[in-house]
């Protein structure tokens, strides 16, 4: 497979898949991806997590929705792009794609409203930590069979490895071709002619077991509910290896960002070491809110540990600013703007430091590593987001060297 | 109410939660470090796949501490709730035969079963949590005065603090139901367990620490007695940062200096750090606002947090808070 080299690359991509840990701007980055990607006419969608109403009012929209929504052409011409491309983007709800799922699998309105009440539906549906990422699994394949996207960017929910969201097919298969849930499903469908006695050996003794620890009213739910997804559980199954060997294949591109906080960074590396054991196809490294000085400003010109004591620095502030302020002023103004200067430098060093494993590793593994500046403010308008896809483009920026 | 300094040390549990990334390890940590400090009995719970806070604590690399725990320095202990080992302690003690529960648990069919379902591992999580609660020391006192949980991040955390009400509503009778209604009254008994939010005083954690103490209050019943924000940015140090940046903008761009930026970049740096103090406080009225509860603000450090000595170095803002101007008083919350 050929390896991809920039970010520009990525965008040709069929599907592109962010991942990180919390709280790094997976959110925000992958929908200025799907800008760019629009603005140079591909037909786009982003898929995100997080229910962030500004960035939703960023793409134009009152609300994310759980199916694909158009941008509005204003929208379009703020963020830069030709109103003859189109852009969309939704947000994954687990309760409405399990809902959707059962709707198109058991047409039967007997069969949809027997799953829905099951209260393990419900509970599975809605509750359970892990059905978010079964849930973005189906949406995903959902997607990927629809020809409606040329290109779809894809956030994932936070997890504290990659292992909850890219495992969760395999999870559901082992749980759905599981003996103990045959043996659960089986003899309801034998309708009470052998029961369990239709499994021996350990399966049998395990199923004993589970009905002495749990109790039967549970079991008898359960098995319901494994019964009313017998018929969706083929299908489950085929799409959830289509999804996997997809995000295995040659038209996705996974992109793994995060912060620079020494904390992040560890998140990082952990992340790095599963997506390597899984093989997966990881492209690039994106380090968002780096403290950075503008192109260059070398921090490491400041001495090390961050501190510029430098006096003919402080002297040649203060007789610039005492051009315009009285003389106590303008020391003062220097002491300040040198107090700031060390300060904010402190923080670059610190960011360079903790980011410089994880970025050679990438480097020494072939991955592009792009580093992006801390903002300000949280990008809340179309202008904003705009901004930042352009600095993520930027082809003139530096890299994360200072 | 008031967070009081020693409102951290009254109750047996705290479980500390919020969004990723907001600093949920480095708070629980610091609340270890106080509370051995404070002469208490200290466990600290982790319940991810890798172990951060041992790192914290001692401030070098550690040996896992695992599902047996170890005990890092006097006063703190600490353990990694591993959910396969808490089952197989748990089946151990409700079968009455260990050598037949490790055998069921070698079992590919039980294990691609468990691999796959939902919500035991949060179950058997909190079981074990109640487990370590109701241990007694050899003189019959509590084996730990207070036990720390560091949780998963909100979404997970908040299905995490509801799984044993979900377990109990789909299991309505036998040794499961009578486990999780258990778990369930210690994680909603304000008496003994305290939820702890920790936030940051940005966009999506501020709404997302309003969302969960909403969550809490209406679904679970519970109030938090305040909320922490984290790495809240520090006032620049310069009397009138508004003057600085535009005196430095007004200066021309070719100073002979040696080692500081062109004062463009100068004024630059001074309107990013300025921006982001006043947002950061920004930010904190509106959690305040949108939970209604006592703030404890955390300031962020130079240099981050790796070990021992930035813990001790938040410990005073994180404890003595009650006084301190640290704390934002409650404010209504937003209707």
């Amino acid at each position: 497979m050929k390896t991809i080299q920039s970010l520009d690359e990525i965008l040709e991509r069929r599907i592109v898949v962010c991942v990180g840990t919390g709280g790094v701007g997976k959110t925000t980055l992958a929908a200025a991806l799907s800008v760019e990607a629009a603005r140079r006419g591909r037909r786009a969608l982003v898929v995100t997590i997080d229910p962030a109403k500004r960035l939703a009012g960023a793409l134009g929209l009152n609300a994310l929705e759980a199916e694909p929504q158009a941008l509005p052409d204003s929208t379009l011409i703020d963020l830069g792009i030709e109103t003859k491309q189109r852009l969309f983007a939704m947000m994954l709800d687990t309760q409405a794609t399990f809902d959707g799922l059962v709707r198109k699998l058991a047409p039967a309105p007997e069969a949809q409203k027997r799953i829905f009440e099951n209260p393990i539906y419900r509970h599975v549906s809605r509750n359970l930590a892990g059905s978010g990422e079964y849930a973005a699994m189906e949406k995903v394949f959902e997607l990927l069979e629809s020809t409606e996207f040329d290109l779809i960017v894809l956030d994932t929910p936070p997890a504290q490895n990659a292992v909850d969201f890219l495992d969760a097919p395999i999870r559901l298969l082992e749980f759905i071709e599981s003996r103990l849930v045959r043996g659960l499903v089986q003899p309801a469908l034998a309708a009470g002619r052998k029961g369990f006695r239709w499994f021996e050996g350990p399966t049998r003794r395990m199923l004993d077991l589970l009905e002495r620890l749990i109790g039967v009213g549970f079991l008898r739910d359960l098995s319901d509910f494994l019964l009313a997804f017998e018929s969706l559980s083929e299908g489950f199954a085929d799409r959830a290896k289509q999804v996997r060997e997809t995000l295995l294949g040659p038209d996705s591109a996974f992109l793994l960002v995060t912060g620079a906080s020494r904390q992040t960074v560890q998140n990082a590396e952990s992340f790095l070491d599963h997506l390597e054991s899984q093989a997966l196809p990881l492209a690039g490294l994106l380090i968002n809110r780096m403290r950075l000085w503008p192109a260059g400003i070398a921090a490491d010109s400041f001495k090390p540990g961050g501190d510029a004591t430098d006096t003919p620095d402080l002297l040649t502030l203060r007789q610039a600013f005492e051009r315009s302020h009285p003389e106590p002023q303008a020391a003062a103004l220097a002491e300040s703007a040198r107090a700031v200067a060390n300060q904010y430098n402190g923080w670059v060093n610190q960011d360079q430091e903790n980011i410089e494993p994880l970025r050679k590793r990438a480097q020494d593994r072939g991955l592009f590593v792009r580093c992006l500046a801390e903002r300000a403010g949280d990008v809340h308008d179309a202008l904003g987001l705009r901004a930042l896809s352009e600095e993520l483009f930027d082809a003139s920026a530096q890299d994360c060297h200072q | 109410m008031t967070a009081e300094p020693s409102s951290f040390f009254t109750r047996r549990i705290i479980v500390v939660t919020g969004k990723g990334g907001t600093g949920k390890t480095t708070v629980s940590a610091t609340l270890g470090l106080a509370a051995a400090h404070h002469g208490l009995s200290t466990l600290l719970v982790e319940v991810g796949a890798f172990e951060q806070l041992p790192r914290l604590i001692t401030g070098r690399a550690e040996e896992p501490v695992g599902y047996r725990g170890r005990l890092l320095q006097p006063g703190i202990q600490a353990i990694r709730i591993e959910p396969f080992a808490a089952l197989a302690e748990y089946l151990g003690l409700q079968i009455g035969s260990r050598r037949l529960v490790a055998q069921a648990l070698r079992n590919r069919s039980l294990r691609q079963l468990l691999r796959g379902a939902p919500g035991w591992r949060e179950l058997i999580t909190l079981g074990k949590i109640w487990q370590l609660e109701q241990m007694e020391g050899p003189n019959g006192n509590p084996l730990y005065d207070l036990i720390i949980v560091d949780a998963p991040a909100t979404g997970h955390g908040l299905t995490f603090l509801d799984i044993p009400h979900v377990a109990r509503s789909a299991v309505q009778s036998g040794p499961l139901a009578r486990n999780a209604r258990r778990v369930e009254e210690l994680i909603r008994d304000p008496k003994r367990t305290q939820i702890l939010p920790v936030s940051l005083a940005e966009e999506l954690p501020a709404q997302e620490t309003g969302e969960l103490v909403q969550r809490l209050r209406h679904d679970l019943g519970l109030v938090p007695d305040q909320v922490i924000v984290n790495a809240v940015a520090p006032p620049l140090p310069c009397p009138d940062p508004a003057e600085l940046e535009q005196s430095l903008r007004r200066l021309p761009g070719d100073l002979p200096l040696t080692q500081l930026p062109q004062p463009e970049s100068l004024a630059d740096a001074v309107a990013h750090t300025s921006a982001r103090h006043r947002l950061n406080q920004a930010y904190l009225i509106e959690i305040a606002e949108r939970t209604g509860l006592p703030l404890v603000v955390l300031p962020l450090l130079d240099h981050g947090v790796n070990g021992p000595v930035e813990l001790e170095a938040l410990r005073p803002a994180l404890i003595e808070s009650g006084q301190g101007p640290g704390i934002v008083p409650p404010r209504e919350p937003a209707s």
